[in-house]
């Protein structure tokens, strides 16, 4: 693999991947891209990059730190690709990850070349100019049915490549690149990637051709970082432009941060918008203050991001008494708003979504999230970019797209809800959205504003802050309708494909380090040498079984069910003092004990709401005791409590145990109770009664403490408990004659053989990943899918793909097996159009709403229908070994939106359905569309199969829901 | 037996008959009682939600079947498939057909459909791989691709909204077809398979089984890799444009067949005719067996054609079957 980099400082990087030289590769000048953000008096593009020259250009990857798909960069790729290509009679086409994005490419090439068309699903215009710019699953379903575009086509643009790492949609463009036709060349546009060279090795494989890199991390506009603290007042400069940590003023943030009273605390997981959005009683939200302080500073345009939709509108009716624009500006907004609404109908423009947007917009302040009808995010946008919008909301979907920077972007919330749990922002993230701030010619320096409403420590502010872009990894992922269109045609192979996915491209590169890595370990564990290594061995073996045995008993002894009633305050317990470090186990049959005082147990509350239906036995309990223990603080200011013996110096504290837990730390319950005192708080109480327990344990110093009996006292008759007490004392006579435990080195000895013992299992892990990662990926969950598809019928046995297999090639819009069982079923056959496309709706539908009413009668029994077969469905796949959660792949299925979608069907108004369902608009109408998209895929399907009534009855449902504002063109066209 | 015209003596005769009873006792009965002809009803169970399939319809709320066939049911769906039909196209199915016609823009061809099948100038690749759209020159030269009479190997499109029925050339081992022999057998008799290429290294030779029933027999071409051709070939194109004609005459020269192969394709094409006539399916494993049994009776490649042999492949074919279902059973 030869690599040439040229590097020119701070400005470009470039890098050329190569394949082995017995093919006759073109010169490595060819150019091809163009980092988006570099200003227009950089004399730029770089003389030595030409692209187009000949026709020995090539595929390459731009990374670039702000906007990928900025203006001057798709534009000058266009400028240098088009003109030769119509001269050659050649097509570009330029693929884009989202449809309201192509769009707006389309608008934007438009205006520069005349020659430009536009496919997505919605629309086509123009199918024969020589620039096509489409989606690129529609790009995919080209390849796939063989269009004749794919011969004709000279140029292929993928902008916002790092779509890729999309865990849904990313594999779609594994495809289009694997698919791509060879003679064809490529231009890849990426946000910042720090492995974009992988990805450049990838395509040259898998393409055949050199691929360059070209890259640049300078900004023409810096960045400056600040952090408001919530309800603090004022900004700290955290980053400065020259990309500098200033401790000292992180840390003054910090402390200027009002901490939380008890109440808000306890809410702290994400419930923080209390404090953000109405402030303490009587004062202005802290998001008031924030955009009054942008505003007198002139920091505007600001875009501030948060991270869902009703937050977005909830913060912008913050702003309800502040306005921002002149008269002047008003009329314009006015013009421009109604102009844009003019296409809706008059109902439409009643919609209240409409009505309250307006004077919002007014005053200079906009909302944009999914949830909006696509019209209005459209003026919006239109709005923004034309500056009469001067503070925006938003989420995070308004960092990709087109050029439409802001001065200012404010992150309203450090942490975001990941469908799971709150975590803090990636640096990614941050990078992708920071992106916006600082418009390139009018902006000196472009500001990020941070809301911090919780401590943070310094190294993650300077991850997020600071951190690199987020690798661009494969999220290749196997599908029934790609096996299907794979197996349909006679050169399709789909282990052809897997072989030349990135997933698998990765997955062998990581191979070699492996092999090192493994070598390494097996050398270091070699040079290890040790006496008389077969009896240590031996014994070590012992100890192991003596510990499990050990800790079987305990696990008996202290299940809830015999221990809990043996837990009353006061009883002596004898626990397992923290090890000091844990990496070393110690290997004595004895531990280091110490003793204490139980003074309560509860239980632990288990997140899953099924707690309650529990059984007092399975529950998990924690025991509170009272115990010496050291005290430290590290220097990141968190306490470390050691549990250590009773005579050595530390502070009486009150630590929680678990008692059912693998390192299990009581140890045994003594019979003694003693009496103590209700209020421990005070110190001096904690120090007698441990002064107590001293008393005690000297008392029984002889003798020893007198333990509870398992047996006797304990009541535990299982005969586990008496089976692993034999073999215990088995074991222990085993150790006294064992000669080699009389060996005064025994401990260091065994610790080495430990480390060795450890190194051996490392090395068997790796060795086992690198076993799998040779193999070819996914091969066994394609192993399995194939047999589901014979199964169900859809293929024969010698992959031949049936009736039923070539409906489900037609569906890639929705679950192509439920959804072709459903059919084949005849469940659409005797109901009305209008229930159909009302049970179709469940396809198309994945949000989840709380508190959605059920659907009236009719439609529940489609609903339980639907269900059924997707649990067949479901079944079926997991019989066949596909990792599959039958429950949950059928509640995917939501029927939250049926009555609407029926109500729409029926020929509702859009704001009779609104009235509906508790839905945002933009997500309904996304998901008619979509739903109309289905219905042409099964269209084709019943075509296929020669039901013409059930085809007609498709296209009636088509008509019956693509009318007025769902479908309501784009203004950008 | 209906169908089959050879001249047999009796006791060929009989051997023949034999060995069809026995195939005929060894196939699955379960479809025997629901072949249907036209305007018999179908019984439907079931009776809700029924999807009328193709070859069906609805009179007096019965499903009746508008072809003689066999009625096959997948879930509810209910349709009827013919028995001795012509080709009934399916996206993606390979074929091979013959260009009757050079339109604007288009081949027509035949490929035993009810209508011609058009291949657009834009369906297939240009003979010099480059990728661009079609001109007006590239149409006055579509006779230097395909001329009339030609035979060609293509996959199947789909049909457009016009009605047509659209082939495609993916890549560059579909095209014209060079150097053998085109036979056409009923098109029921291919069945579809994963592939429909086949090479038969141990003589020499292409076979390509079309899902028309047009099956073709040629002498083997190595399939180049487009790409590394490619590269070759550009540069090539740029050092030796001078010498091209020459490099062509040699190529001609190496276009000659040698006479093992054309016996090798003679030879497996009488297999085809011979499986055809006994109205057996075509599969590849079954040709080479047929080809195998003559070459290993020393029979001429004419003789293949005589009835001896046909009864002789119908005994074996019968044996192979009772073995087989032995096996199972």
């Amino acid at each position: 693999m030869e690599v040439e980099v040229t590097q020119r400082p701070t400005v470009l990087t470039r890098t050329l991947s190569c394949l082995p030289q017995h093919i006759h590769w073109p010169p490595p000048i060819a150019l091809t891209l163009i980092p988006s953000s570099l200003p227009h008096y950089l004399p730029w593009p770089p003389v030595d990059i030409k692209p187009c020259e000949e026709d020995d250009s090539c595929s390459a990857i731009s990374s670039t730190p702000s906007r990928s798909s900025f203006f001057p960069q798709a534009l000058w790729v266009l400028e240098n690709c088009l003109p030769p290509s119509q001269q050659k009679k050649q097509r570009v086409i330029y693929t884009s990850p989202i449809k309201a994005l192509s769009n707006q490419k389309y608008r934007e090439f438009k205006e520069e070349f005349s020659d430009v068309g536009l496919m997505t699903g919605d629309v086509t215009i123009e199918p024969n100019a020589s620039c096509l710019v489409m989606t690129t699953e529609i790009w995919r379903s080209m390849q796939y049915k063989g269009s004749e575009i794919i011969r004709e086509v000279a140029w292929i643009i993928f902008d916002e490549v790092h779509y890729m790492r999309d865990r849904e949609r990313g594999v779609v463009w594994e495809e289009s690149i694997v698919m791509a036709p060879k003679n064809s060349r490529f231009v890849f546009l990426s946000a910042t990637v720090p492995n974009a060279k992988e990805f450049a090795d990838w395509v040259a494989k898998v393409q055949h051709q050199p691929c360059h890199i070209v890259y640049t991390d300078y900004r023409p506009t810096p960045l400056q970082h600040y952090i408001f603290p919530s309800r603090g007042d004022g900004l700290y400069l955290v980053v400065d432009e020259k990309g500098k940590f200033r401790e000292d003023s992180f840390q003054k943030a910090l402390n200027a941060l009002v901490p939380a009273g008890e109440n808000d605390k306890k809410r702290e997981n994400g419930k923080w918008q209390k404090g953000l959005v109405m402030g303490r009683a009587g004062e202005e939200s802290d998001i008031f203050k924030m955009v009054k302080m942008i505003i007198q500073r002139q920091y505007d345009p600001v875009i501030l991001f948060s991270f869902s939709k009703r937050e977005c509108e909830f913060l912008a009716m913050q702003m309800a008494k502040m306005d921002l624009n002149e008269d002047d500006e008003k009329v314009n907004i006015e013009t421009i708003f109604w102009s844009a609404m003019d296409m809706l109908s008059d109902d439409d423009k009643k919609l209240p979504q409409v009505s309250n947007m307006l004077p919002l917009l007014k005053r200079g302040i906009g909302v944009h999230h999914s949830g909006l009808l696509p019209i209005l995010k459209e003026v919006i946008e239109i709005l923004f970019q034309e500056g009469l919008i001067k503070c925006l909301f938003a989420t995070e979907t308004f960092s990709i797209g087109l050029n439409m920077p802001a001065k200012t972007v404010v992150f309203t919330n450090v942490r975001k809800f990941d469908g799971d749990k709150f975590r803090w922002l990636s640096s990614g993230e941050y990078i992708q959205m920071s992106g916006r701030a600082g418009r390139r010619g009018i902006d000196e320096r472009g500001i990020c504003i941070l809301m911090v409403d919780e401590k943070l420590e310094p190294s993650t502010a300077k991850m997020m802050l600071k951190g690199s872009a987020d690798c661009l990894n494969s999220a290749f992922h196997l599908s029934y309708n790609m096996l299907l269109n794979q197996l349909r045609c006679e050169d399709g192979d789909p282990e052809n494909l897997l072989r030349n996915s990135f997933y698998q491209f990765q997955a062998d590169r990581a191979i070699p380090d492996l092999e090192k890595q493994a070598k390494n370990l097996e050398e270091e564990r070699d040079s290890i040498i040790i006496e008389e290594e077969d009896s240590l061995e031996n014994y070590y073996t012992l100890l192991q079984q003596y510990k499990s045995l050990k800790k079987d008993v305990r696990d008996i002894v202290f299940s809830p069910r015999y221990c809990l009633p043996f837990l009353q305050p006061g009883r002596l317990v004898c626990i397992q003092c923290t090890k000091s470090d844990e990496n070393s186990p110690s290997f004595s049959t004895e531990d280091q004990v110490t003793w204490g005082v139980i003074i309560n147990f509860e239980r632990v509350k288990s997140l899953s709401e099924d707690d309650a239906s529990r059984k007092p036995e399975d529950a998990n309990y924690t025991v509170d005791v009272l115990t010496r223990c050291a005290v430290s603080k590290n220097e990141v200011g968190k306490k470390t409590i050691q549990i250590v013996p009773y005579k050595q110096q530390g502070e009486p504290v009150v630590v929680s145990v678990p008692i059912t837990q693998a390192n299990f730390l009581i140890l045994f319950l003594s019979s003694v109770r003693l009496i103590i005192s209700k209020d421990l708080l005070p110190l001096e109480t904690r120090e007698n009664t441990l002064k107590k327990v001293s008393e005690v344990l000297s008392r029984f110093a002889k003798e020893g403490m007198p333990l509870l009996d398992p047996e006797e006292d304990m009541k535990i008759q299982s005969s586990s408990y008496k089976k692993a007490v034999r073999r215990i004392e088995a074991l222990e006579s085993l150790f006294e004659k064992h000669e080699i435990a009389k060996s005064p080195l025994i401990q260091q000895k065994l610790k080495v053989l430990h480390m060795k013992k450890e190194l051996t299992s490392k090395i068997k892990s790796i060795k086992r990943t690198m076993r799998t990662s040779t193999a070819l990926a996914f091969k066994d969950e394609l192993k399995a899918r194939k047999r589901v598809l014979r199964r169900l019928g859809y293929v024969t046995s010698d992959d031949v793909v049936e009736l039923k297999g070539k409906v489900a090639c037609e569906i890639s819009s929705a679950d192509e097996l439920t959804l072709t069982e459903l059919m084949f079923n005849g469940v659409f056959k005797d109901i009305k159009v209008e229930e159909m496309v009302s049970l179709l709706s469940c396809f198309v539908w994945q949000e989840k709403l709380p508190d959605a009413p059920k659907p009236r009668d009719e439609l529940e029994l489609l609903f339980t229908q639907l269900q059924d077969t997707a649990r067949r469905v479901a079944k079926v796949q997991l019989e066949c070994k596909v990792q599959i959660d039958v429950e949950s792949f059928v509640s995917s299925f939501r029927p939250d939106i049926m009555e609407a979608v029926y109500a729409w069907a029926k020929g509702s108004k859009f704001y009779e359905i609104m009235e509906i369902t508790q839905v945002f608009e933009g997500s309904l109408i996304r998901a008619i569309r979509r739903l109309e998209e289905v219905l042409q895929q099964l269209i084709q399907a019943a075509k296929s199969i020669g039901e013409t009534e059930l085809e007609s009855k498709f296209e009636d449902a088509v008509s019956k829901i693509k009318r007025d504002i769902v479908f309501a063109a784009s203004l950008y066209l | 037996m209906r169908g089959i015209q050879l001249s047999l003596n009796q006791t060929q005769k009989l051997r023949l008959q034999r060995a069809l009873e026995q195939l005929e006792s060894l196939s699955s009965k379960a479809n025997s009682n629901a072949s249907v002809t036209i305007a018999d009803t179908i019984p439907v169970n079931y009776e809700d939600g029924v999807l009328k399939g193709h070859g069906t319809s609805e009179l007096d709320g019965e499903v009746v079947a508008t072809m003689c066939g066999v009625v096959e049911r997948v879930n509810k769906l209910v349709y009827v498939r013919a028995l001795r039909a012509r080709y009934k196209p399916e996206i993606g199915d390979i074929i091979v057909g013959r260009v009757i016609e050079v339109a604007p823009k288009r081949w027509r061809l035949e490929i035993n459909f009810s209508q011609d099948a058009v291949l657009m100038l834009s369906s297939m690749n240009l003979p010099d791989g480059i990728q661009r759209r079609r001109t007006a020159v590239d149409e006055l030269n579509m006779r230097s691709i395909f001329e009339e009479n030609d035979v060609i190997c293509a996959e199947v499109r789909g049909f457009q909204h016009d009605g047509s029925l659209h082939l495609q050339a993916r890549s560059q081992k579909y095209g014209k077809l060079e150097r053998g022999q085109l036979l056409t057998v009923p098109p029921y008799l291919v069945k579809r398979r994963k592939q429909h290429f086949h090479n038969l290294e141990q003589y020499g030779i292409d076979l390509i089984l079309g899902c028309n029933g047009f099956i073709w027999v040629g002498e083997h071409i190595e399939a180049k890799d487009p790409m590394v051709e490619d590269q070759v070939n550009k540069s090539e194109q740029q050092n030796t444009k001078s010498s091209k004609n020459f490099t062509r005459l040699e190529e001609q020269e190496q276009t000659y067949t040698p006479p093992e192969t054309r016996q090798n394709i003679c030879r497996t094409a009488n297999a085809v005719r011979v499986l055809s006539t006994l109205g057996f399916n075509i599969t590849v494993e079954v040709i080479t067996e047929t080809v195998e049994l003559s070459s290993s009776l020393n029979l001429d490649i004419h003789e293949m054609l005589g009835s001896e042999f046909c009864v002789l492949v119908a005994e074996r074919e019968a044996e192979r079957r009772r073995l087989l279902t032995k096996k199972k059973g």
